[in-house]
């Protein structure tokens, strides 16, 4: 479904993202899992076309998403790692507007603001919401089209725990939907809780890609997934 | 193009700068000096109280030149240099850039459209209960060249918006923009013809007239005001050299409408090869 073929990306001399190739298949949950600035957010931002790779190129469902950029966001939904909607526009309007765009029917906005349990907060302004709401605000806008691929850049960052809680179902629903989720985090066990398969980003560099069975398999009988996380990021642990 | 997905981006720009309390402030400041212009702008000629139309039209030309440029470039830049996490979003719809960028082009113009409009409608709606319509298409027209003029520095504010990329950088070069067209140009080009002589030098400064849209509604509006001979004999010499009034006017137009679209075209090209 994804598939990204040596994916470079310099801005001016520093190399933010350095040969990533790897694919994801249809209904699979991947995760970027790695420390802040290792290129997690570029490649997403380039698999949804906001960013230009200097080389490379990245393909979804076979079409280059360079060329039919358009195109291939039919089949994507992003939300960015700080999502930010206009403060004098209520959450009704908001979603409304995506609706629109997607060329959706408005009552989707209603659902998914229900869904989302808005209640009694979707007609009051943006500007009074919290920033877990404002969060909640843009999965609600991402779940809104039939896009079969979901992107999310660190979704957790401004949740509190609650927020957390709903995040994951919110994840776990969308896949039992057969969504295709690529979500980027630095939290392992929200890796380890809801990936199929993980990414592990050092530097700009895809260290390793395994699945979350692999992964536990080798490393979790003697080792705490965090030690094998270090292990990759290339620090070791006083306790080893 | 996607013109409903246009329509609906410029229909949300419209919205939230409607509800933006800075564009508000600008309506009640640009109505209160427009009026009050209209009453006492040409009192230094003799004249008091409200004036007609082609009178008040000439003493608001230079509140309009001042102002409509700096607001189109400020609320230009606010519109194209906006929230990171807003923007993105925008950008990963399935749209094409281009269509978001003039979605929200037409919505920022229309919001200075409105707020200028509320000023120029209620000045007019003075002068017609004390001086009747006499002169109202000069008004009328003066008002659309104002509307130009706004436009016109809307698309700078993208060009400059997609060069800069960060807004503190996007203000400096709109507000450099600004002061150079607004007060250094003139300068320059008077400058300009000491270097040269004769015929040579009244070519270049009428040409130098092309390079500043600023001017160009400046002298438009005082061809449709009729007064362009306020310039004296130069301002006739002007008038031969780019083939009458017509001619001119026309030419004015057409060169504030490449004012307009060269910048657009030439952010659409830059847009497309950089990152949002």
């Amino acid at each position: 479904m994804i598939q990204v073929e040596h994916l470079i990306k310099k801005y001016g001399k520093f190399t933010a993202v350095n040969d990533i190739s790897f694919s994801v298949k249809e209904g699979e949950v991947f995760a970027f899992l790695g420390p802040n600035g290792s290129g997690k957010t570029t490649t997403l931002k380039s698999i949804v076309g906001l960013n230009i790779p200097t080389s490379g190129r990245i393909l979804i469902n076979n079409l280059d998403v360079q060329r039919y950029a358009k195109e291939t966001r039919q089949f994507t939904s992003y939300l960015p790692q700080r999502v930010v909607f206009p403060e004098n526009q209520t959450a009704r309007e908001v979603m409304r507007f995506y609706c629109r765009l997607r060329k959706l029917p408005l009552a989707r906005a209603d659902e998914a603001l229900e869904r989302a349990r808005f209640n009694g907060f979707s007609d009051k302004l943006v500007g009074e919401f919290s920033g877990g709401m404002v969060q909640r605000l843009g999965l609600a806008v991402i779940s809104l089209p039939d896009a079969p691929i979901l992107l999310l850049d660190e979704p957790t960052a401004n949740l509190d725990p609650q927020g957390v809680k709903r995040f994951r179902e919110f994840i776990l629903n969308q896949k039992e939907n057969g969504k295709t989720i690529i979500f980027s985090t630095h939290l392992l066990h929200e890796a380890e809780q809801l990936a199929d398969r993980v990414g592990i980003f050092v530097g700009g560099k895809m260290a390793a890609e395994e699945s979350i069975e692999t992964l536990q398999r080798t490393y979790l009988a003697s080792r705490t997934i965090e030690d094998m996380y270090l292990h990759y990021v290339g620090e070791s642990t006083d306790e080893d | 193009m996607d013109y409903k997905a246009i329509y609906y981006i410029a229909r949300q720009e419209l919205v939230i700068n409607i509800r933006n309390k800075w564009t508000i402030i600008f309506a009640v400041v640009f109505g209160t000096l427009v009026t009050a212009i209209s009453y006492f702008g040409m009192m230094t000629e003799g004249f008091s109280g409200m004036q007609n139309f082609t009178r008040t039209s000439a003493s608001l030309l230079n509140l309009v030149l001042y102002i409509v440029p700096l607001v189109a470039l400020t609320m230009g830049t606010l519109s194209f240099t906006g929230d990171k996490g807003s923007t993105e979003l925008l950008f990963s719809q399935p749209l094409h850039r281009s269509e978001v960028v003039l979605g929200k082009l037409i919505g920022v113009f229309f919001s200075i459209a409105l707020s200028t409009l509320i000023g120029f409608t209620l000045a007019g709606s003075i002068v017609i209960a004390a001086n009747g319509i006499d002169g109202f298409t000069r008004y009328a027209s003066f008002v659309m060249l104002s509307l130009a003029l706004s436009l016109v520095f809307l698309s700078i504010a993208v060009l400059t918006s997609a060069l800069s990329q960060r807004k503190a950088k996007a203000f400096g070069f709109a507000l450099f923009l600004w002061f150079f067209f607004v007060l250094f140009y003139d300068l320059l080009a008077l400058g300009g013809t000491l270097l040269l002589k004769g015929k040579a030098a009244n070519t270049f400064l009428f040409l130098s007239l092309f390079g500043n849209p600023v001017d160009m509604v400046r002298v438009a509006t005082l061809i449709i005001l009729d007064n362009v001979t306020i310039f004296g004999a130069a301002g006739a010499a002007m008038l031969r050299f780019l083939g009458g009034q017509t001619a001119s006017l026309l030419l004015l137009v057409g060169g504030l409408f490449a004012w307009t679209t060269i910048p657009l075209l030439l952010s659409n090209i830059l847009m497309r090869r950089q990152d949002i």
